[in-house]
């Protein structure tokens, strides 16, 4: 059942690669549609049989691999990794919808993007820290390619760069999960937490660091995040949707699984410093943000605080900032994405991203009248402006965090605060105002017409907008969906101490 | 042709003379060195047919050495968890050690082989006679994973030595092959007399034996410096043979000299026999020195994967970059090595088979590109993918592989070594070769960005001239062959690895001084 999660991508871009004769781009585009509908329905599927009142995993599934090594296939699905299922089959699909431009290689770039999409699958299913590992080495390579082939003038600098800084955070985490199964004597990499009675709280505290520093990298939290904004700087459209709205969330779900899930101790007594990292992403991000003059740019730093959010959340720890940081994950992923989808639409039709030249797109004549109206709902949304997807999870989140990291959640209030500068700053520079894509001079003529955008090439920020608006208006089905697992979660340390016999 | 259990003539004098005393016939065992006898009777056969001229020899050549090989490797199979009496008096012994290590070398062979016959056409030199120096240094080699007795080691390790020399210096017209095959011959004989000047030390030691098993309990109960310097001549023996920094000097230059399939050979083949040779002495003899020749390999270890890998950036020639990533590579594998626990050996066993197929994988790529270009610059990759798509995928994979970036079969041979590293609390070397692992993917991942990422225009102008493809010149198919055996391993064995785990484990538990110095 699960395993044809992982069965669909890989073995259709195997396919796509092995297919005799010659293939158009419209050809290859159609057949990696039908691949992801297909991955798309069977994630659907998979919601139907998955049981949410239990708050366990489900629908497990393991098969013996290297037992001298304890990697063992062993799948499992719970309310913290299948709303992420669902996210990563529908993005990946709106990104290969915008693949639209890919003149060169088509083969090659759809095959890339399934084996990302299996990869990104396995990883939030795996129940085996090496097999966890395995599919986060897997996503690199192709996500580099992606980057260095199909990107902008500066592509070969920021696919490096993307590449070192996620080595370095494999092999971090790789050396913790080793340092986790052999310290404890039971090499088995499961995903049981660790006691204190196994394990010093010193030696509990490096791993947890080690992992914290590895998944930091990849989410990214300040200092670590200098890769992410020349990667989306210089990365087409398609993969921007990608990076911002599934693969950032590797890091945020290694977060909460196994930092958070298996050092719950040391998480413990990690946790009101990790509130202050939180709010100092927060508010760098946001304020970085504010100092950008390209729009993906600005995007890529509000990613970067948005994700902060997520490490306040887990912070507290508590059954409701966990469920708010389940929704912030799911709302960043659709929020992001559609925002970098606007941003390319009007970098495509537009040819530039830059704030200061940039006027007026919204005229409804001969500017961009709906990718300015989505983009309107997308910064809203972003902001946390109430209906929305984004206001239920700063909300969660917030509320969730107040009690336990007061200042710290209130720090992070001003950066959500800031988002709205920001957001607010670029549609008013964007999208208000007279019409103009050059620089403007006092007096000069009319700027050009833009060409109007066909509304099919609008079909997945369309949707994506609607299922921003419908999680904000009833978040009661995600939140049906999660909260057993985050309520158990969140209940991991009093569990612990009552099985170690310790007061909580 | 030749049938198992036909022994060589000297072999069957000697067991028919000894029939006149039973006990001494048993001792013999001379089965156990069937497989080199495949070897040699092959050997012997392509220099009889290079009598009869060069048409003949390349017509007969490779077949007969494919039939000597693939033999030796059938008796290798039959020999699997025999009976492990010492053979020869004591100076040969076929556990499971020696036979994983023999079947590594005699793959190798067989391999780089394959990938020579075009080469060595294309450079007209004789077919025969290089067929028949190669598998010399192959029988040196396999001689050398089994023996257990200072002069049968010296003997051997001599026969690989000496048939190397000759091999790195076989393009005698190029200058850079006879500069390679004098500064490799300088070095190793230095290195022989050390290795005879540490061999007689231990001989006086012993009181006058020569056998590992009378070395062992002879050191077991001294302890005087003689003992330690009788260590370090043996350990820099063992250390210049897989070349670990500092005794890598010679490593670049011979590889860069070097005709290109023997480079192959050497990597590998002579490589693993430098391993088991370094389990055989320092796991088998001198384990009452146990935390010196740790604490030193553990050195040895660090300055491996920090030089070679570090190094490795700066190349600009292919098979430079290639020695100093073996160099790397060597150092890795050392970790097993100072572990020293059943994990430790089981990996080092694992990464030597897996370090085969990727290590000769993209190989093959590089004699294949050179053969069509004539070049081994790095930057003359720019642009393959369009021209060259088999090329491109198939060193792709094995750099890849060598990075250790999952699926491949590196990824589960290096995360086994860092597994039994961090088994065993050696912390640093872990951690320096977890560091240094990124450091390596940089330069591997610098040629397939050259391959992949330049666009056409951007080719060099190497590949903008690049020959038609074609596979109907003598010796190609054989190359071909090799190359997709080599990538069908790297790409799907690592997925379907579990066997290989199951074989260098049973490696180790078929292997009497590994059982025992697991304890």
């Amino acid at each position: 059942m699960l395993s044809a999660l992982l069965a669909i991508p890989f073995l259709g871009a195997l396919g796509l690669m092995l297919w005799p004769g010659e293939l158009s781009l419209e050809k290859v585009r159609r057949a990696a549609l039908a691949l992801l509908l297909l991955q798309l329905a069977w994630s659907l599927r998979l919601l139907l049989l998955f049981d949410p009142s239990c708050g366990g995993m489900q629908l497990q599934e393991s098969i013996p691999w290297i037992e001298s090594l304890g990697l063992e296939y062993r799948l499992g699905v719970d309310g913290l990794s299948l709303p992420l299922v669902l996210v990563n089959a529908g993005l990946t699909l709106v990104s290969a919808y915008a693949s639209t431009t890919v003149t060169q290689r088509p083969r090659l770039y759809f095959a890339l993007l399934l084996v990302i999409s299996g990869a990104v699958n396995g990883a939030f299913l795996s129940l085996n820290l090496l097999l966890f590992f395995l599919f986060y080495e897997l996503e690199l390579i192709p996500l580099w390619l992606l980057i260095s082939v199909w990107g902008g003038a500066r592509r070969a600098y920021a696919a490096t760069k993307f590449l070192i800084f996620t080595a370095v955070s494999g092999g971090l985490i790789l050396a913790a999960f080793l340092g986790l199964a052999l310290v404890t004597g039971e090499a088995d990499f499961s995903l049981t937490p660790v006691l204190s009675g196994q394990l010093g709280m010193g030696t509990q505290l490096v791993l947890l660091g080690a992992l914290l520093v590895g998944f930091g990298i990849k989410i990214p939290l300040v200092p670590f995040h200098t890769w992410l904004p020349d990667a989306h700087t210089e990365a087409s459209t398609p993969v921007s949707v990608l990076l911002a709205g599934v693969l950032l969330k590797l890091g945020t779900y290694g977060l909460l699984r196994f930092c958070l899930g298996l050092f719950p101790e040391a998480w413990a007594v990690a946790a009101p410093w990790l509130a202050i990292w939180a709010a100092v992403s927060v508010l760098y991000g946001s304020l970085a943000a504010i100092a950008q003059r390209d729009m993906k740019r600005m995007v890529a730093y509000s990613s970067v605080g948005h994700m902060g959010y997520v490490l306040l959340a887990a912070a507290a720890a508590t059954p409701v900032s966990l469920l708010g940081a389940e929704f912030q994950m799911v709302s960043h992923g659709l929020i992001s994405a559609l925002l970098f989808l606007l941003v390319g639409e009007v970098y495509a039709t537009t040819g530039t991203r830059d704030l200061d030249v940039l006027r007026g797109l919204l005229n409804p004549e001969r500017g961009l009248p709906l990718t300015g109206s989505l983009m309107i709902v997308g910064v809203m949304a972003s902001a946390g402006l109430p209906g929305m997807a984004g206001f239920i999870s700063e909300f969660l989140v917030f509320r969730g965090s107040l009690a336990a990291f007061p200042v710290a959640t209130l720090a992070s209030m001003v950066g959500s605060g800031l988002t709205a500068v920001y957001f607010l700053l670029l549609v008013n520079r964007v999208f208000f105002g007279r019409l103009a894509v050059t620089p403007p001079e006092p007096g000069g003529p009319l700027d050009i017409r833009l060409p109007a955008v066909p509304l099919v090439r609008h079909l997945p920020a369309m949707v994506l907008t609607l299922l921003v608006v419908a999680i904000g208006l009833a978040p009661s089905g995600l939140g049906y969906l999660s909260e057993q697992a985050t309520t158990a979660m969140s209940q991991f340390p009093a569990l612990l101490a009552a099985i170690s016999g310790k007061p909580a | 042709m030749f049938l198992p259990g036909v022994l060589p003539p000297a072999v069957a004098d000697s067991v028919s003379t000894a029939a006149f005393s039973p006990g001494l016939s048993l001792q013999l065992h001379a089965g156990a060195i069937a497989p080199e006898a495949a070897v040699l009777i092959a050997l012997l056969t392509c220099l009889l047919v290079d009598l009869a001229g060069e048409k003949a020899a390349s017509r007969w050549v490779p077949p007969l050495c494919y039939a000597g090989l693939g033999t030796a490797l059938v008796l290798l199979a039959l020999q699997w968890d025999g009976p492990q009496d010492p053979a020869f008096l004591g100076s040969f012994l076929a556990d499971n050690l020696a036979i994983a290590f023999r079947a590594v070398v005699a793959a190798s062979t067989l391999l780089s082989l394959l990938l020579s016959w075009r080469y060595v056409e294309q450079s007209g030199t004789p077919v025969g006679e290089y067929a028949a120096i190669l598998l010399a240094a192959t029988l040196g080699a396999m001689f050398l994973c089994g023996a257990t007795d200072l002069v049968s080691i010296f003997i051997s390790l001599e026969t690989l030595s000496v048939s190397s020399y000759l091999l790195s210096g076989y393009m005698k017209r190029d200058a850079r092959s006879s500069e390679a095959a004098l500064k490799y011959l300088l070095v190793g004989s230095a290195a022989a007399a050390v290795f005879l000047y540490g061999a007689s030390l231990l001989y006086g030691l012993t009181g006058g034996g020569t056998s590992l098993t009378e070395v062992a309990s002879a050191l077991q109960t001294s302890a005087s410096p003689v003992t330690a310097l009788a260590l370090v001549f043996v350990l820099a023996t063992v250390a210049f043979k897989i070349a670990a920094v500092p005794f890598h000097q010679w490593t670049p230059d011979v590889y860069e000299g070097s005709p290109t399939p023997v480079v192959a050979f050497l990597s590998v083949g002579s490589k693993a026999a430098g391993f088991a040779l370094a389990l055989r002495l320092l796991v088998g003899c001198f384990e009452s020195f146990d935390a010196q020749w740790k604490l030193l390999f553990t050195v040895l270890a660090v300055l491996s994967m920090v030089l070679g890998n570090v190094v490795a950036l700066a190349q600009t020639s292919m098979k430079r970059m290639l020695a100093y990533s073996s160099i790397g590579q060597a150092g890795f594998v050392m970790i097993g090595l100072v572990c020293g626990t059943e994990d430790g050996f089981a990996a080092m066993v694992l990464y030597m088979a897996a370090y085969l197929f990727m290590n000769l994988g993209a190989f093959a790529c590089i004699i294949l590109f050179s053969l069509r270009t004539g070049s081994d610059r790095i930057a003359d990759y720019a642009g393959l993918y369009q021209k060259d798509p088999l090329i491109t995928l198939g060193l792709s994979l094995c750099l890849l592989s060598l990075g250790g970036i999952p699926p491949m079969l590196g990824f589960f041979g290096k995360i086994y070594l860092f597994f039994a590293g961090w088994a065993d609390h050696q912390y640093l070397l872990v951690v320096v070769g977890l560091v240094t692992s990124v450091v390596s993917i940089y330069y591997y991942i610098s040629v397939i960005k050259m391959m992949v990422v330049k666009e056409p225009q951007e080719a060099s102008d190497v590949v903008k001239a690049y020959p038609e493809i074609s596979w109907n010149l003598a010796g190609l198919q054989p190359l071909r062959a090799a190359l997709i055996t080599c990538l069908l391993a790297t790409a799907v064995g690592g997925v379907l690895s579990n066997p290989l785990f199951t074989w260098a484990n049973s490696t180790v538990a078929g292997t009497p001084i590994l059982m025992h110095a697991i304890g």
